[in-house]
This record gives structure tokens, C-alpha cells and sequence, in this order.
């Protein structure tokens, strides 16, 4: 595991080109998500002691609980990925990327978002469609008995990840190139709360 | 070669190239693979509609039970990390031994393999060691290198002492990796082999380690007592009684805690994430003890813990989803076939097969993560090994811990070495890392070698717990 230092993200003063101000626009919707996925944890955290505890202290067992213990598993990967993206938590190969200048690294981060992540997200994103509009269209449930009837919503966040991470991955492009085009682009502050 | 083998080869040797230019790994693997499947259709050995099965893929891994563990064990990790247990018992284990020549090196080993038993995360654990121990050890003479090496080796044995993340992700594939080898070969009641059980199997190797590592560590205080000088007393110290008073009151919390949830898994009434869910309340607990003022605790130390696991986990994730699309295009250009041809017509049979795949995993270490290469070599290669005759599915995953847990900390590019270099004090430099763990990464091999020829080691404990053949 070799999380990269951030990138940084925009400086509230200056006044900004419509690119970056997209940019902008989609982080604060990444970061959003993200904060909120990561209480999902605390969810997991809490849900997984109560099926313990109740099936050791009262031996009682909830396919219900337990159902919701994966949900929240899966949402929480599915809706943080480009939050983490964004916060530059996704490991790199860093033998060259961590000595590189930062105008190689944008090059990397453009031509990675471009040709990489983008290509793979849009076809997720064109796969995923019919396989969750099947399930919507049976209102898919869970195939234990007690189990949660919301297969359909679980798997319609396969999609809403792919649609994230490609916004994200744009953010990535725009901020990559503006990056390239030289210092006429504002200097990003250090703060990124 | 027939073109489609070629185009698998193409696969494999693209993402290599790919993964250096430093993209994230994750999206690097999903998008170069995406690139040899259009290539592949174009030239009409590929079927796209092949893709569709990816959807559920990504379903199967996210809502995978064993795995979700995962995010558990990182909590737990990470609220521990909060709690200053790590600098307690350092402070304590160090007075307790620090008066005899090499002592305060034994304390750091006996931490390490504390915090490793809590924690389960590499990064973190050196993080911790880097900054309190190195320090320490410098500031009463130790050699730099022989400081760094301990701080290194120990913090690594984070990857192999269950509840190790690495050892529940490698009991989840060699559990699909055996159900698959056995119904290949036709048998249709297949032995089942869990995370459980792989806990259990690393166990007596992982301490089989700490002492070699110990044995090492005397053996240097005795012949150059210069490299490692005892601590002189400290006249405000607690002695004798309150001593031990202070002992018991550091170690009993870390020690509850990893009793209780290595033992509920190891004695078979916990699956590995309820025991990771009392662990994480557990940790909750010592950090809360720990807080300040009741009002901030929210918004200083439990936001930040659920931001790094909620990300930590995302990025295992992530790998996993980008491997599922690698391993699509990879069996649907027939490159598992291929692998198979060449493993099972090696020289030396099945030795020669499970040699050349350690040496490949070993290889690939330097400059892949543990993660990747568990979601993409051991899912193509497992299934192959385990139908040879005479491989125990318990001893393949904890031979192939070890190896991974060795790359962790080789260098150039381990990446403790890396964590270790980020946080070390001034005075040490890459050089006194890199020589300095050299002999330990000679005990890995060691110790590697050893399981080869002894495969009881990783077998005896998980056949005495969960019986079985």
C-alpha cells in the first residue's frame, strides 16, 4: 500500500475557468458521497456486534441483520471509490511516478483518466444498465426467506460507481491538463477540507 | 502460438509496462485489460459479449461474506492506532529488558508481535514503530542499521500473524481455488478450506519466525555488544512492583484483545468478521479510555478512523474489481490453459510447478503489492497447483503468505522500507534500511525453506483444531 500525497484541490479565490469550476463542482459531489459512505462503516461496525451479540447471548440469528451487514459493505465500497480517487488513496506503482516532475505526473493522470479509466467505466456503465433494468423489472429480492427485498437498489449502485468514478476520472482530466498547460493555471492551495 | 495467446501474453506483458507509469493499479489493470479485449474482438479471437458477465462479477465480489472482514479488521487496525497502545507498551517493554545488552531490541520484537496481532495492517504498524521505537533505539546507540532492520522486519509481521488482511484475502481465493481443483477432477463432495483454517495454518510459522528473529537478534548482542548497548537505569522509573503493576496494566488490553478474537476464531465458534467485529468494539473501547473530552471524540478520532477504513477498504476493493475484468479477458483469450500446459509440463512435477510460481510471486513483489498479486496470479495459478497430487491447500496459502510477507520487505522496493523511510528521524539513511534488513529477509528465505520441507508446520494446527484429513 502506497497512497500518493493528494492532489490538491482549487483555490477558493481566484477566479476559475468553466473546466476546473466543473471540476470543482464534481469533487465537492465525490467528496460528499464519500463522507457519507464512510458512516457505513461505523453501520458495519455496529450492525455485525449486534448479530454477534445476539447470537451468542440469546441464540437468535437474523437473516435481516445480516443482510444489511452486506449491504452496507457493498454500498460502502461501491459509492467511496472515487472519493478515494479523489484523496489520492488508490496504491500506484510509485518506482517512477513518486521521483516524477508534476508535469509528468499530470501527463500520467490525463492519459490514465483518457485511455484508462474512462474507457473502463463507460463500459461497465453500458454492461450494467440491462443487467440492473432486469432486476428492476422483477423488483429482484433477496432469495433467502427474511432477507431484504432490495436486490435491485444494491445492484443499481454497481452502475452509480461506474458513474462516479467516470465523473471523477474527468475532474482528474481537467485538472491534469490544466496542470500541463503551465503555471497560467491557479496554484492550488494546500488545504483540502 | 495461436493468436489468441499471443494476445494473451500481449495481456499480461501490457499491464506490467502499464503499472509503471504510475497510474492507480486498480484502473490500470480494468483499462489495459478493456484495451486487449477490443483488440482481441478486432481480430476475431475475443467475444465481447464475454463482458457481460461483469456486472455480476462485481455484484459477487461486493456482497462476498467472507471479505467483508476486511473493512472490520481495518477498523479495527486503525482505532487501535488511536488508542497509544503501541507507545504504552513499548515504554514499558523497554525498561522491563532494556537493562541487558540487546534488550531493548528483544522489546521492540515483543511489540511487534502485539501490534501485529492487534492490527493486521503493514502501513500502519510502521507508521507507529518508525516514529516511537526508531528514536528510541538510536538515542541509546544502537546501530542505525541493526535499528532499522528490527523496526523494518518486526513491523512486517503484521502481513502474516492472523488476523492478517493478506490471510483473509488468500483464504478466500484458495477456498474457491480447492472447490474448484476438486470438482475439475471430478469430485462432487469437495472438501471445504476457509480463512479459519489459514488462520491457524500461518500461526505456528509466524511464531516459528519471532524465533528466528530472536535468535538473531542475541546472537548480534552477543558478539557485537557495540551494536546494541543496554539501557542505563532510569532512577525515576517504576521498579520491582509497580513494574510489574505497570506491565500487567498495558499488556492485559492489547492481550484481551487479541485472545478474544484470535481465540473465537481459532477455536471455531466465530467466523473470522463477528471475532473482527468484537476486536473493533474492542478497539473502540481503548481508544475511547484513552479521549480527552467526550464532545470532540467524534470529530477528532472516530470521523478520521471511518475516512481511513472507509478508503483503505475501497482501495482493496477496487483491485479486486479491476482484477475480476483482468481475469475475464485473460480466461476468455485461453491464457489459463496456457498457464496450466506450461505448470504441469515443468521439470521436477508438481515441486517444479509450486517452486516456479513462488519464485514468480516472489519476483512480481518488487513491484506489485501483496493485493494485486493475490487477486491476479493466485486465481489463475491455485486451481492448477491444487489438483497435483500431495499439495495441502492450508500449506500452498501459508508457503505463499510467507512469500508475500518477504516481499513486503525486500529491497529496493518493499514497501515497509518505503513506510520506514517516510517517518524515520534524519539520520538514517536508505542505505542503513536496505542493509539492515538483509539478514532478515535471509531468515524469510530461511524460514521458507523450511516450510517446504516441513509442510507439517502450517498443517498440524488447523487438522488439531478442525479435525479433517
Amino acid at each position: 500500500m502506497r497512497p500518493m500525497p493528494a492532489p490538491l484541490s482549487p483555490f477558493s479565490g481566484f477566479p476559475r475557468s468553466a473546466p476546473l469550476r466543473a471540476a470543482d463542482a464534481i469533487d465537492r459531489i465525490t467528496a460528499a458521497t464519500g463522507r457519507a459512505a464512510a458512516w457505513l462503516a461505523l453501520a458495519l461496525v455496529a450492525v455485525q456486534f449486534a448479530v454477534v451479540v445476539l447470537r451468542y447471548v440469546f441464540g437468535m440469528g437474523s437473516v435481516w441483520l445480516q443482510e444489511t451487514i452486506v449491504y452496507a459493505h457493498a454500498a460502502m465500497i461501491l459509492l467511496a471509490a472515487a472519493w478515494t480517487l479523489q484523496a489520492g488513496g488508490h496504491v500506484r506503482v510509485d518506482i517512477f511516478y513518486a521521483e516524477a516532475s508534476p508535469r509528468a505526473r499530470a501527463l500520467v493522470d490525463l492519459l490514465g483518466a483518457l485511455l484508462l479509466l474512462l474507457p473502463f467505466m463507460l463500459v461497465l456503465l453500458v454492461v450494467a444498465l440491462p443487467y440492473v433494468g432486469r432486476s428492476w423489472s422483477i423488483l429482484e429480492r433477496s432469495r433467502e426467506a427474511g432477507g431484504l427485498p432490495l436486490v435491485f437498489a444494491l445492484k443499481t449502485l454497481i452502475p452509480v460507481f461506474a458513474l462516479l468514478l467516470a465523473l471523477q476520472g474527468i475532474a482528474q482530466a481537467i485538472r491534469a491538463a490544466a496542470a500541463l498547460r503551465g503555471p497560467a493555471a491557479p496554484a492550488p492551495a494546500a488545504d483540502r477540507s | 502460438m495461436p493468436l489468441q495467446e499471443v494476445l494473451a501474453v500481449v495481456l499480461v506483458v501490457a499491464v506490467c509496462v502499464v503499472l509503471m507509469a504510475g497510474y492507480p493499479v486498480a484502473l490500470t489493470l480494468g483499462g489495459v485489460s478493456l484495451a486487449v479485449a477490443l483488440a482481441g474482438d478486432l481480430l476475431g479471437v475475443f467475444d465481447l459479449s464475454l463482458l457481460r458477465a461483469l456486472p455480476p462479477r462485481i455484484f459477487g465480489v461486493v456482497t462476498n461474506e467472507v471479505l467483508i472482514a476486511i473493512p472490520l479488521f481495518v477498523f479495527m487496525g486503525v482505532m487501535l492506532e488511536r488508542s497509544r497502545v503501541a507507545e504504552d507498551l513499548l515504554e514499558t517493554m523497554a525498561r522491563l529488558f532494556g537493562a541487558l545488552t540487546g534488550g531493548l531490541g528483544i522489546a521492540v520484537l515483543f511489540v511487534g508481535v502485539l501490534l501485529a496481532a492487534a492490527k493486521g495492517i503493514v502501513g500502519a504498524t510502521t507508521v507507529t514503530m518508525g516514529l516511537i521505537v526508531l528514536p528510541t533505539m538510536l538515542r541509546h546507540g544502537y546501530d542505525p542499521r541493526l535499528a532499522a532492520g528490527t523496526v523494518a522486519a518486526t513491523a512486517t509481521l503484521a502481513q502474516i500473524f492472523p488476523p492478517a488482511t493478506v490471510l483473509v484475502l488468500l483464504g478466500d481465493q484458495m477456498s474457491n481455488a480447492y472447490q474448484a481443483a476438486q470438482l475439475a477432477q471430478g469430485t462432487f463432495a469437495p472438501q471445504a478450506v476457509t480463512v479459519s483454517d489459514l488462520f491457524a495454518g500461518a500461526l505456528v510459522p509466524a511464531f516459528g519466525l519471532v524465533a528466528l528473529y530472536l535468535v538473531f537478534l542475541i546472537a548480534v548482542a552477543a558478539l557485537w555488544p557495540a551494536s546494541s548497548p543496554a539501557i542505563p537505569p532510569d532512577p525515576d522509573a517504576p521498579r520491582g512492583l509497580a513494574l510489574a503493576r505497570r506491565l500487567a496494566e498495558v499488556m492485559v488490553a492489547p492481550l484481551l484483545l487479541v485472545l478474544a478474537v484470535l481465540g473465537s476464531i481459532l477455536a471455531g465458534v466465530a467466523t473470522p468478521s463477528e471475532s473482527a467485529a468484537l476486536g473493533a468494539v474492542g478497539a473502540i473501547l481503548l481508544a475511547a479510555r484513552r479521549a480527552g473530552a467526550k464532545g470532540a471524540w467524534a470529530r477528532e478520532v472516530l470521523v478520521p478512523v471511518l475516512h481511513r477504513t472507509c478508503q483503505i477498504t475501497s482501495m482493496i476493493f477496487l483491485i479486486l474489481i479491476g482484477a475480476t475484468l483482468f481475469s475475464l479477458v485473460f480466461r476468455g483469450l485461453g491464457g489459463d490453459d496456457m498457464v496450466d500446459r506450461a505448470l504441469t509440463n515443468l521439470p521436477g512435477g508438481t515441486a517444479g510447478a509450486v517452486l516456479t510460481v513462488m519464485l514468480a510471486m516472489f519476483l512480481l513483489g518488487f513491484v506489485m503489492d501483496a493485493f494485486e498479486i493475490i487477486f491476479v496470479v493466485v486465481p489463475i495459478v491455485a486451481p492448477i497447483l491444487l489438483t497435483m497430487p500431495g499439495i495441502d491447500p492450508v500449506w500452498l496459502g501459508v508457503m505463499m503468505a510467507l512469500n508475500l510477507q518477504t516481499s513486503y520487505m525486500h529491497p529496493p522496493l518493499g514497501p515497509t522500507l518505503f513506510y520506514l523511510r517516510g517517518v524515520a528521524p534524519p539520520q538514517i539513511t536508505t542505505m542503513h534500511i536496505y542493509v539492515g534488513i538483509i539478514p532478515f529477509v535471509l531468515i524469510q528465505l530461511a524460514a521458507l525453506a523450511l516450510l517446504w520441507f516441513v509442510p507439517g508446520l502450517a498443517t498440524w494446527l488447523p487438522h488439531a483444531l478442525y479435525g479433517g484429513g
